[in-house]
């Protein structure tokens, strides 16, 4: 279904700052939550909020 | 793969450049009734849109209608707020601020891919510049190739031997006259040969290829700046203000060339009625025809910036 949690892993290749911390990936103080629509693309949720949506 | 859905490039021998054809772009969607934007959250009991869930801050997808995808290049669409009727002159600074810390986050994602040579991060704001959906959103395009823009700005770097940008930032501090709003990371101006009416660029003030070489600081000052310029636009003529915004960077072939981070704003209006139109000489010759002075231009702005506080 919609919203499920994608499969790929945090990267960072250039700044170190990307890497997930605990089961949250983050970018600065942003939360990141991954997913995959029904149609096989990706979709990415940005929150300053640890909690939304993972 | 249908022949419809396929995406091709030609490169164009007379004019030295690349075109993409992605016809399946024909049938994106188009200005649809406001309960049914596709950029909306999805309510409950209501139509799935393209973010399945009840509220979100910021969503970044894959374009359901892209010019590329992999295996060379990508297309996202990245929506800043689930408020239909908001826009990024509208959004609270701290949610602007995110938007800096996301763009960062695709271009890093991206410029690690090794198809894609220039990571584009851009938003078309307004039907006046071809925009379908009313919802706050930009785009990003991961190109396979670097585009002639970037080239025009390397090959700019290489004429004044070092970075164009700060040169042009450096000869912008001194004059003055077309500098309409500063903060202690950025410079907002109307550049000395501005080809739109209203153009302005906000300029990194330290040398920066990319957002990834941003303080946060800097990420911070870079949104309110953006949302300096955007909310004087607002107030230039009192009514919605149409926009190309461009963040030029530092492309992400393997050779890691140079860049200065900067964003270039094309609004397409010269007067609150008048549009600028690519006519004759712009599309035929290649030169614009300016009917304003940048400088008088930039009094305008700085006024009106001024005013939005």
């Amino acid at each position: 279904m919609a919203g499920t949690p994608g499969e790929r892993p945090g990267q960072d290749e250039r700044t170190g700052e990307e890497k997930p911390s605990g089961d949250v990936e983050r970018t600065g103080p942003i939360a990141i939550a991954r997913h995959v629509k029904d149609d096989g693309r990706a979709l990415i949720l940005y929150s300053r909020d640890a909690q939304t949506h993972t | 793969m249908s022949e419809r859905s396929k995406i091709g490039r030609r490169f164009s021998e007379l004019r030295g450049e690349e075109v993409v054809y992605a016809i399946h772009r024909q049938e994106r969607t188009f200005l649809p009734a406001r309960d049914h934007c596709p950029l909306d959250a999805t309510r409950p009991g209501g139509p799935q849109t393209e973010i399945p869930f009840p509220s979100f801050e910021i969503a970044v997808f894959d374009n359901l209608f892209p010019s590329f995808r992999a295996p060379e290049g990508a297309a996202e669409v990245v929506v800043y707020t689930d408020d239909h009727d908001a826009s990024f002159a509208t959004l609270a600074p701290e949610r602007a601020e995110a938007l800096m810390w996301v763009w960062r986050h695709r271009y890093a994602e991206l410029a690690a891919r090794p198809d894609i040579d220039y990571v584009f991060i851009f938003e078309n704001r307004g039907v006046e510049v071809g925009v379908t959906l009313h919802h706050p959103h930009g785009q990003i395009y991961g190109y396979p190739f670097v585009p002639p823009v970037a080239q025009l700005e390397l090959a700019a770097d290489r004429r004044l031997g070092g970075c164009a940008p700060c040169a042009l930032l450096e000869r912008e501090l001194a004059d003055g006259e077309r500098v309409v709003h500063q903060n202690d990371g950025v410079v907002v101006y109307v550049p000395y040969a501005a080809r739109w009416a209203y153009e302005a660029h906000v300029v990194m003030r330290e040398h920066r290829p990319s957002l990834l070489d941003c303080t946060p600081d800097e990420l911070r000052l870079l949104a309110a700046g953006l949302q300096a310029l955007v909310r004087g636009y607002e107030l230039l003529f009192e009514r919605s203000f149409p926009y190309v915004m461009a963040v030029h960077q530092a492309p992400t072939t393997a050779a890691r060339p140079d860049g200065h981070l900067h964003v270039e704003f094309y609004p397409p209006l010269r007067t609150a009625d008048k549009l600028k139109y690519l006519a004759g000489s712009e599309q035929g010759a290649g030169t614009f025809i300016s009917d304003t002075l940048p400088e008088e231009s930039a009094a305008a702005l700085r006024e009106a910036i001024d005013r939005a506080g």
